[in-house]
Protein backbone atom coordinates (compact mmCIF):
# COMPACT_ATOMS: atom_id res chain seq x y z
CA UNK A 1 0.00 0.00 0.00
CA UNK A 2 0.42 3.31 -0.90
CA UNK A 3 1.37 6.69 1.37
CA UNK A 4 -2.22 8.68 1.36
CA UNK A 5 -1.71 11.64 -0.89
CA UNK A 6 -1.74 15.10 0.15
CA UNK A 7 -4.58 16.84 0.83
CA UNK A 8 -3.19 19.65 -1.38
CA UNK A 9 -3.15 17.74 -4.57
CA UNK A 10 -6.51 16.45 -4.19
CA UNK A 11 -7.61 19.88 -4.05
CA UNK A 12 -6.09 21.13 -6.57
CA UNK A 13 -7.20 18.27 -9.12
CA UNK A 14 -10.29 18.48 -8.36
CA UNK A 15 -10.86 22.14 -8.59
CA UNK A 16 -8.97 21.72 -11.81
CA UNK A 17 -11.97 19.26 -12.99
CA UNK A 18 -14.84 21.24 -11.55
CA UNK A 19 -13.29 24.06 -13.44
CA UNK A 20 -13.12 22.37 -16.07
CA UNK A 21 -16.83 21.42 -15.89
CA UNK A 22 -17.81 25.01 -15.19
CA UNK A 23 -16.29 26.23 -18.34
CA UNK A 24 -17.92 23.38 -20.61
CA UNK A 25 -21.65 23.93 -18.92
CA UNK A 26 -21.24 28.16 -19.46
CA UNK A 27 -20.01 27.46 -22.52
CA UNK A 28 -16.90 29.76 -21.92
CA UNK A 29 -18.38 32.70 -21.03
CA UNK A 30 -16.26 34.58 -19.21
CA UNK A 31 -19.63 36.85 -17.03
CA UNK A 32 -20.70 33.19 -15.31
CA UNK A 33 -17.78 33.12 -13.53
CA UNK A 34 -18.90 35.01 -10.35
CA UNK A 35 -21.25 32.25 -9.68
CA UNK A 36 -19.13 30.04 -11.14
CA UNK A 37 -15.90 30.14 -9.04
CA UNK A 38 -18.71 29.97 -5.89
CA UNK A 39 -19.88 26.68 -7.37
CA UNK A 40 -16.33 25.28 -8.19
CA UNK A 41 -15.29 26.02 -4.42
CA UNK A 42 -18.83 24.24 -3.14
CA UNK A 43 -18.22 21.55 -4.94
CA UNK A 44 -14.92 20.89 -4.27
CA UNK A 45 -15.53 20.74 -0.61
CA UNK A 46 -18.75 18.50 -1.05
CA UNK A 47 -16.62 16.07 -3.20
CA UNK A 48 -14.07 15.78 -0.55
CA UNK A 49 -16.47 15.29 2.32
CA UNK A 50 -18.60 12.35 0.11
CA UNK A 51 -15.69 11.23 -1.58
CA UNK A 52 -12.38 11.53 0.78
CA UNK A 53 -8.66 11.00 -1.34
CA UNK A 54 -7.55 7.69 -0.88
CA UNK A 55 -4.26 6.05 -1.57
CA UNK A 56 -5.51 4.30 -5.13
CA UNK A 57 -4.27 6.52 -8.19
CA UNK A 58 -5.75 5.54 -11.99
CA UNK A 59 -3.24 3.93 -14.08
CA UNK A 60 -3.66 5.99 -17.48
CA UNK A 61 -2.55 3.24 -20.00
CA UNK A 62 -4.78 0.78 -17.97
CA UNK A 63 -7.45 3.01 -18.47
CA UNK A 64 -7.28 3.47 -22.04
CA UNK A 65 -7.11 -0.28 -22.83
CA UNK A 66 -10.24 -0.42 -20.38
CA UNK A 67 -12.37 2.32 -22.34
CA UNK A 68 -11.69 0.58 -25.49
CA UNK A 69 -12.20 -2.96 -24.33
CA UNK A 70 -15.70 -1.00 -23.42
CA UNK A 71 -16.44 0.68 -26.71
CA UNK A 72 -16.25 -2.82 -28.39
CA UNK A 73 -18.21 -4.68 -26.21
CA UNK A 74 -20.65 -1.95 -26.02
CA UNK A 75 -20.36 -2.37 -29.82
CA UNK A 76 -21.67 -6.43 -29.71
CA UNK A 77 -23.43 -5.69 -26.63
CA UNK A 78 -25.78 -3.46 -28.53
CA UNK A 79 -25.61 -5.51 -31.74
CA UNK A 80 -26.62 -8.64 -29.95
CA UNK A 81 -29.53 -7.45 -28.32
CA UNK A 82 -31.13 -5.72 -31.14
CA UNK A 83 -30.58 -8.78 -33.14
CA UNK A 84 -32.95 -10.57 -30.20
CA UNK A 85 -35.05 -7.76 -30.76
CA UNK A 86 -35.78 -7.93 -34.04
CA UNK A 87 -35.66 -11.50 -34.75
CA UNK A 88 -38.94 -13.23 -35.98
CA UNK A 89 -38.47 -15.54 -32.63
CA UNK A 90 -36.49 -13.84 -30.08
CA UNK A 91 -34.75 -17.43 -29.00
CA UNK A 92 -33.45 -15.65 -25.87
CA UNK A 93 -32.09 -18.54 -23.23
CA UNK A 94 -32.02 -16.52 -20.27
CA UNK A 95 -30.09 -18.06 -17.15
CA UNK A 96 -28.80 -17.22 -13.28
CA UNK A 97 -25.57 -17.61 -12.76
CA UNK A 98 -23.61 -16.97 -9.54
CA UNK A 99 -19.93 -15.88 -9.70
CA UNK A 100 -17.34 -15.14 -6.81
CA UNK A 101 -15.62 -11.58 -7.51
CA UNK A 102 -11.90 -11.63 -7.61
CA UNK A 103 -12.07 -7.78 -7.20
CA UNK A 104 -11.43 -6.37 -3.46
CA UNK A 105 -14.32 -4.74 -1.69
CA UNK A 106 -15.12 -0.97 -3.06
CA UNK A 107 -15.23 1.28 -5.71
CA UNK A 108 -13.44 -1.55 -8.13
CA UNK A 109 -16.83 -3.55 -7.57
CA UNK A 110 -19.21 -0.73 -7.60
CA UNK A 111 -17.32 0.02 -11.32
CA UNK A 112 -17.65 -3.86 -12.34
CA UNK A 113 -21.28 -4.32 -11.31
CA UNK A 114 -21.98 -1.30 -13.57
CA UNK A 115 -19.72 -2.06 -16.51
CA UNK A 116 -21.15 -5.74 -16.17
CA UNK A 117 -24.87 -3.53 -16.85
CA UNK A 118 -23.61 -2.62 -20.30
CA UNK A 119 -21.39 -5.31 -21.59
CA UNK A 120 -22.89 -8.22 -23.89
CA UNK A 121 -25.52 -10.50 -22.33
CA UNK A 122 -24.94 -10.07 -18.46
CA UNK A 123 -26.97 -8.02 -16.09
CA UNK A 124 -26.01 -7.57 -12.37
CA UNK A 125 -28.84 -8.68 -10.25
CA UNK A 126 -27.89 -8.74 -6.99
CA UNK A 127 -23.99 -8.69 -4.49
CA UNK A 128 -23.80 -10.67 -1.26
CA UNK A 129 -20.58 -10.54 0.02
CA UNK A 130 -18.34 -11.47 -2.69
CA UNK A 131 -20.88 -13.56 -4.76
CA UNK A 132 -22.58 -11.77 -7.46
CA UNK A 133 -25.81 -13.28 -9.07
CA UNK A 134 -25.90 -12.50 -12.66
CA UNK A 135 -28.51 -12.62 -15.19
CA UNK A 136 -27.24 -13.90 -19.11
CA UNK A 137 -29.26 -13.74 -21.79
CA UNK A 138 -27.79 -16.65 -23.33
CA UNK A 139 -26.73 -19.95 -21.10
CA UNK A 140 -24.29 -21.42 -23.39
CA UNK A 141 -22.18 -18.46 -23.08
CA UNK A 142 -19.78 -18.42 -20.15
CA UNK A 143 -20.56 -15.47 -18.22
CA UNK A 144 -17.42 -15.75 -15.59
CA UNK A 145 -15.61 -15.12 -19.16
CA UNK A 146 -17.11 -11.93 -19.30
CA UNK A 147 -16.71 -11.40 -15.83
CA UNK A 148 -13.02 -12.97 -15.06
CA UNK A 149 -12.03 -10.41 -18.50
CA UNK A 150 -13.81 -7.15 -17.13
CA UNK A 151 -12.24 -7.75 -13.80
CA UNK A 152 -8.91 -7.89 -15.25
CA UNK A 153 -9.58 -4.70 -17.27
CA UNK A 154 -10.67 -2.81 -14.26
CA UNK A 155 -7.90 -4.22 -11.97
CA UNK A 156 -5.33 -2.61 -14.31
CA UNK A 157 -7.05 0.70 -14.05
CA UNK A 158 -7.57 0.72 -10.55
CA UNK A 159 -4.31 -0.72 -9.83
CA UNK A 160 -6.19 -3.27 -7.34
CA UNK A 161 -4.95 -7.02 -6.52
CA UNK A 162 -7.30 -9.65 -7.61
CA UNK A 163 -7.97 -12.05 -5.03
CA UNK A 164 -7.93 -15.94 -5.51
CA UNK A 165 -11.28 -17.30 -7.14
CA UNK B 1 -22.75 16.96 -48.70
CA UNK B 2 -19.57 16.68 -47.40
CA UNK B 3 -17.77 14.13 -45.54
CA UNK B 4 -18.40 15.00 -42.20
CA UNK B 5 -22.08 15.68 -42.80
CA UNK B 6 -22.58 12.22 -44.55
CA UNK B 7 -20.78 10.41 -41.23
CA UNK B 8 -22.49 12.22 -39.34
CA UNK B 9 -25.91 11.14 -41.24
CA UNK B 10 -24.67 7.88 -41.00
CA UNK B 11 -24.14 7.77 -36.90
CA UNK B 12 -27.04 9.66 -35.90
CA UNK B 13 -29.37 7.13 -37.98
CA UNK B 14 -27.50 4.07 -36.57
CA UNK B 15 -27.94 5.56 -33.35
CA UNK B 16 -31.90 5.89 -34.00
CA UNK B 17 -31.95 2.12 -35.17
CA UNK B 18 -30.79 1.30 -31.73
CA UNK B 19 -32.78 2.91 -29.87
CA UNK B 20 -35.98 1.38 -32.01
CA UNK B 21 -34.23 -2.24 -31.08
CA UNK B 22 -33.91 -1.16 -27.34
CA UNK B 23 -37.58 -0.53 -27.10
CA UNK B 24 -38.93 -3.60 -29.75
CA UNK B 25 -36.85 -5.46 -27.26
CA UNK B 26 -38.81 -3.75 -23.89
CA UNK B 27 -41.98 -4.35 -25.57
CA UNK B 28 -41.29 -8.04 -26.79
CA UNK B 29 -39.08 -9.59 -24.43
CA UNK B 30 -40.30 -12.11 -21.57
CA UNK B 31 -39.62 -10.76 -18.09
CA UNK B 32 -38.11 -7.97 -16.21
CA UNK B 33 -34.64 -8.90 -16.67
CA UNK B 34 -34.48 -9.35 -20.46
CA UNK B 35 -35.99 -6.07 -20.51
CA UNK B 36 -33.34 -4.42 -18.89
CA UNK B 37 -30.84 -6.01 -21.47
CA UNK B 38 -32.33 -4.72 -23.92
CA UNK B 39 -32.59 -1.24 -22.79
CA UNK B 40 -29.39 -0.99 -20.73
CA UNK B 41 -26.98 -2.29 -24.24
CA UNK B 42 -29.51 -0.58 -26.65
CA UNK B 43 -29.88 2.61 -25.17
CA UNK B 44 -26.53 2.70 -24.72
CA UNK B 45 -25.06 1.97 -27.93
CA UNK B 46 -27.63 4.23 -29.56
CA UNK B 47 -26.96 7.11 -27.26
CA UNK B 48 -23.38 6.67 -28.06
CA UNK B 49 -23.72 6.79 -31.97
CA UNK B 50 -26.17 9.98 -31.51
CA UNK B 51 -23.70 11.31 -29.44
CA UNK B 52 -20.67 11.15 -31.89
CA UNK B 53 -22.85 11.75 -34.89
CA UNK B 54 -23.38 15.47 -32.93
CA UNK B 55 -19.62 16.25 -32.20
CA UNK B 56 -19.18 16.17 -36.08
CA UNK B 57 -21.77 19.73 -35.93
CA UNK B 58 -20.39 20.48 -32.44
CA UNK B 59 -19.66 24.16 -32.75
CA UNK B 60 -16.43 23.78 -30.36
CA UNK B 61 -14.51 22.14 -27.65
CA UNK B 62 -16.70 23.13 -24.95
CA UNK B 63 -20.11 21.59 -26.60
CA UNK B 64 -17.51 18.30 -27.09
CA UNK B 65 -17.08 17.63 -23.98
CA UNK B 66 -20.46 18.64 -22.99
CA UNK B 67 -22.30 15.76 -25.37
CA UNK B 68 -19.21 13.68 -24.16
CA UNK B 69 -20.36 13.90 -20.71
CA UNK B 70 -24.63 14.01 -21.14
CA UNK B 71 -23.32 10.16 -22.76
CA UNK B 72 -21.16 9.29 -19.47
CA UNK B 73 -23.77 10.48 -16.92
CA UNK B 74 -26.36 8.33 -18.84
CA UNK B 75 -24.21 5.05 -19.23
CA UNK B 76 -23.81 5.71 -15.23
CA UNK B 77 -27.72 6.42 -14.79
CA UNK B 78 -28.96 3.71 -16.81
CA UNK B 79 -26.14 0.80 -15.63
CA UNK B 80 -27.13 1.89 -12.41
CA UNK B 81 -30.98 1.91 -12.39
CA UNK B 82 -31.00 -1.74 -14.07
CA UNK B 83 -29.12 -2.96 -11.47
CA UNK B 84 -31.55 -1.50 -9.06
CA UNK B 85 -34.72 -2.47 -10.54
CA UNK B 86 -33.10 -6.59 -11.11
CA UNK B 87 -32.37 -6.25 -7.37
CA UNK B 88 -35.88 -5.21 -6.07
CA UNK B 89 -37.38 -7.59 -8.63
CA UNK B 90 -35.33 -10.61 -7.06
CA UNK B 91 -36.24 -9.72 -3.67
CA UNK B 92 -39.75 -9.74 -4.20
CA UNK B 93 -38.77 -13.43 -5.90
CA UNK B 94 -39.74 -12.88 -9.10
CA UNK B 95 -38.51 -15.64 -10.94
CA UNK B 96 -36.55 -15.01 -14.23
CA UNK B 97 -38.39 -16.61 -17.79
CA UNK B 98 -36.61 -19.52 -19.07
CA UNK B 99 -37.22 -20.83 -22.76
CA UNK B 100 -38.93 -24.33 -23.37
CA UNK B 101 -41.14 -23.35 -20.27
CA UNK B 102 -43.95 -21.37 -21.20
CA UNK B 103 -43.58 -21.52 -25.06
Amino acid sequence: MKPAPPLVWAVIWRTALFVLLWWVLSDGRLDSWTVGSGSVALATLLSLRLSPPTRGRVSFPGLLRFLTYFVFQSLRGGIQVAWFAMRPQTGLRPAMREIDLRLPEGIGRVLLINTLNLLPGTLSVELQGRQLCLHVLDEHVSAEAEVRMAETFLARTLRLELEPA
Amino acid sequence: MSLPEIASFILLLAGAVFFFAGTLGLLRFPDVYTRLHALAKADNLGLGLIVLGLLFKAPGAAMSIKLALVWLLALAASATASFLIARRARQHSIAPWRSGEHE
